[in-house]
């Protein structure tokens, strides 16, 4: 921001202009930088409590994450796009398949390696590279995009104007958020989950099927991302490829938030798109990614366990 | 296997080897060159994941680094190719002692998402600086050799090999491997006997990572153009399924998994796009229901033909 700033006085040295539209320039550059990191932070938050459920309780990290994601995007495109279903059906058929296949995969792959960390974490990067080039080969290297929910643009404060696609996707997934939040703090469901999460053996003893509970929470991880991608596909096209970025960033909320922890993923995931934005705005747009990166080194070095993480490793 | 019996095989196996340039067109040479390179990545990658127990997805990445950091120093301050290997390998050396250090503290998993991550920023960079690294388009570098000889870089990737599995030999037959072996298999009863567990892992991530640096340097200065291809995703993905497909945990699996799906991968090279996707589903299969991989199934039905022989015998006995 420093250098944005030194490099505006500099110009208006070079032309002469009076200083304040430019002032308004750049506060409108920061206002659209927060607006868009919000939205952002918001998708990010969901897809990365997808990624904490998982680990809170099965100790699984889900590398094929940002697949499943893709993988709504693409269900969506289907229903909504090329079938013309209403798009309301569409996304809800979507994020329930992917849930079904989320269910699937646990019970094929995931289940059988309980008690071996790394095999879980084998499988699941190479069903992600294996979803990649299935997209590949189905759908192409094209970005693919669903049809969005609304048109237009709304004035944001009278300073700029927003798409309404992108409010409507902040809007969607605070409620998904808020819907999941009062699933696991006020239901039994949710008691059972917290609990498992928690000391696992103690849940076991109170008679918690934790098998059955990893298949459903592994399917609810799925789902997440899968509402991830359904609400974002229509701001931010799918490609076969697209899922890495977001998955790694949802990982690094997760680590960022402390493992398992569902406040930290809506705080972190809300600093990672701030970040992300207000850094591409204002120092670079190809290093957008790197942004993360540098905050999960820090992290790392400064409070490894996370914002809200377990002190324990 | 003890080291005299380990020198028995490989002894023979390199004097094998090395009369292959007489026998082998230049294509097929070049198979068995592009293989090596495979050998010592997906052995190196098995002396983390196999031995220690810690998947890192950066092994390609850190491939790419031996080799950019060659490539460049010799296109930008005409470095010699050799010593630039070196260099390469150290840089290796220092970014996995570098990020093993940040993230091993706090076990596995932080390790895979960080190496995922950092392969991921690799690549952002390497396409961003297409300056100095020419992005997508590839860095043109100089050869090991003034003159191009094929049979020349078959020699020098066959030395490498050899080098890198004799010392993942020696250091998984000596009191560390065993120390890597003791934090894989039950980390708190090995932190419990006085095994500093951090270190030992530091250790195996950053031994591993050189490794995979050098083998990186030399392939870039064989292909004599380096693209992103080298430290990207889908090379870490093939390293990984040789490791998982031949056998992870065992000393002779990398290898002939390397050797088979490169060879395989040649042949199926003809349906372009569907390989990568044939090679994952192949992957899949394998680390779901041969965990042991090739090296599993094969010793698995060797116990178990030799196991009734035994009952056979010891009833005779009695």
């Amino acid at each position: 921001m420093e250098r944005n700033s030194s490099r505006v006085r500099r110009l208006d040295a070079t032309t002469g202009h009076i200083e304040s539209p430019r002032d308004r320039k750049g506060n409108v550059m920061f206002a659209l930088a927060v607006m868009n990191g919000l939205v952002i932070g918001v998708i990010y938050a969901l897809a990365a409590l997808g990624v904490s459920l998982v680990v809170g309780i099965m100790n699984v990290v889900n590398f094929a994450h940002g697949e499943l994601y893709i993988l709504a995007g693409y269900f969506s495109y289907l229903f909504a796009g090329a079938l013309g279903v209403n798009f309301v059906a569409a996304m809800i058929v979507a994020v329930l398949l992917v849930f079904l296949f989320g269910l699937f995969v646990e019970w094929v792959l995931i289940r059988p390696t309980y008690g071996n960390d790394m095999y879980s974490l084998i499988l699941t990067f190479i069903l992600s590279i294996v979803l990649q080039n299935a997209y590949l080969l189905i759908f192409g290297p094209y970005p693919n995009k669903p049809p969005g929910w609304v048109g237009g643009a709304t004035n944001v404060f009278g300073l700029f104007y927003y798409g309404n696609q992108r409010l409507a996707a902040l809007a969607a997934a605070s409620v998904v958020i808020a819907l999941l939040f009062v699933v696991i703090k006020k239901t039994w469901f949710g008691r059972i989950i917290r609990a498992t999460s928690q000391d696992r053996e103690m849940a076991e003893l109170n008679g918690v099927n934790t098998t059955r509970l990893n298949m459903l929470s592994f399917g609810l991880g799925c789902a997440l991302a899968a509402a991830a991608g359904v609400i974002l596909a229509p701001v931010f096209p799918v490609t076969p490829t697209a899922g890495l970025p977001v998955a790694l960033t949802a990982f690094v909320v997760v680590v960022l938030g402390g493992m398992g922890s569902l406040w930290g993923c809506v705080l972190g995931g809300l600093i990672l798109g701030l970040v992300e934005n207000l850094g591409a705005a204002f120092i670079s747009t190809g290093y957008k990614h790197l942004f993360n990166f540098i905050i999960l080194i820090l992290v790392l070095l400064i409070r490894p366990a996370g914002l809200f993480g377990r002190r324990e490793a | 296997m003890t080291d005299k019996r380990f020198y028995q095989v490989l002894v023979p196996a390199v004097v094998l080897f090395s009369f292959l340039p007489f026998g082998l067109g230049s294509y097929h040479l070049h198979v068995v060159i592009v293989s090596l390179f495979y050998l010592m990545m997906a052995s190196s990658w098995n002396l983390l994941a196999g031995y220690t127990g810690q998947v890192s997805f950066a092994h390609a990445a850190f491939a790419g680094i031996g080799a950019y950091a060659s490539g460049i120093l010799a296109v930008r301050f005409g470095l010699n190719p050799w010593i630039g290997v070196v260099v390469g390998t150290l840089m290796a050396a220092l970014l996995g002692l570098a990020v093993g250090v940040l993230c091993l503290r706090m076990g596995g998993i932080y390790l895979s998402l960080t190496t995922l991550g950092f392969s991921e920023i690799l690549r952002i960079i390497i396409t961003n600086e297409y300056e100095v690294t020419r992005g997508t388009m590839g860095l043109q570098v100089p050869g090991l050799f003034a003159e191009y000889s094929k049979v020349g870089y078959f020699y020098v990737m066959l030395g490498a090999a050899v080098l890198t599995l004799i010392i993942i030999y020696r250091l998984i037959h000596s009191n560390i491997g065993l120390n890597f072996r003791a934090v894989q298999n039950d980390e708190r009863a090995a932190a419990s006997l006085g095994v500093d567990v951090v270190r030992v892992r530091v250790l195996a991530f950053t031994v591993s990572s050189a490794l995979a640096g050098m083998a990186g340097g030399l392939y870039g200065h064989y292909l004599l153009l380096i693209t992103p291809e080298i430290p990207s995703l889908d090379q870490q993905f093939l390293v990984l399924s040789m490791t998982v497909i031949g056998g992870m945990g065992s000393f002779p699996g990398p290898i002939i998994g390397a050797f088979s799906l490169e060879i395989l991968s040649e042949y199926i090279r003809a349906y372009g796009e569907y390989h990568v996707l044939v090679f994952g589903l192949i992957a899949l299969v394998a680390a779901r229901f041969a965990p042991n991989g090739l090296m599993g199934l094969a010793t698995g039905r060797l116990m178990r033909r030799r196991a009734p022989e035994k009952t056979v015998a010891a009833a005779a006995k009695s």
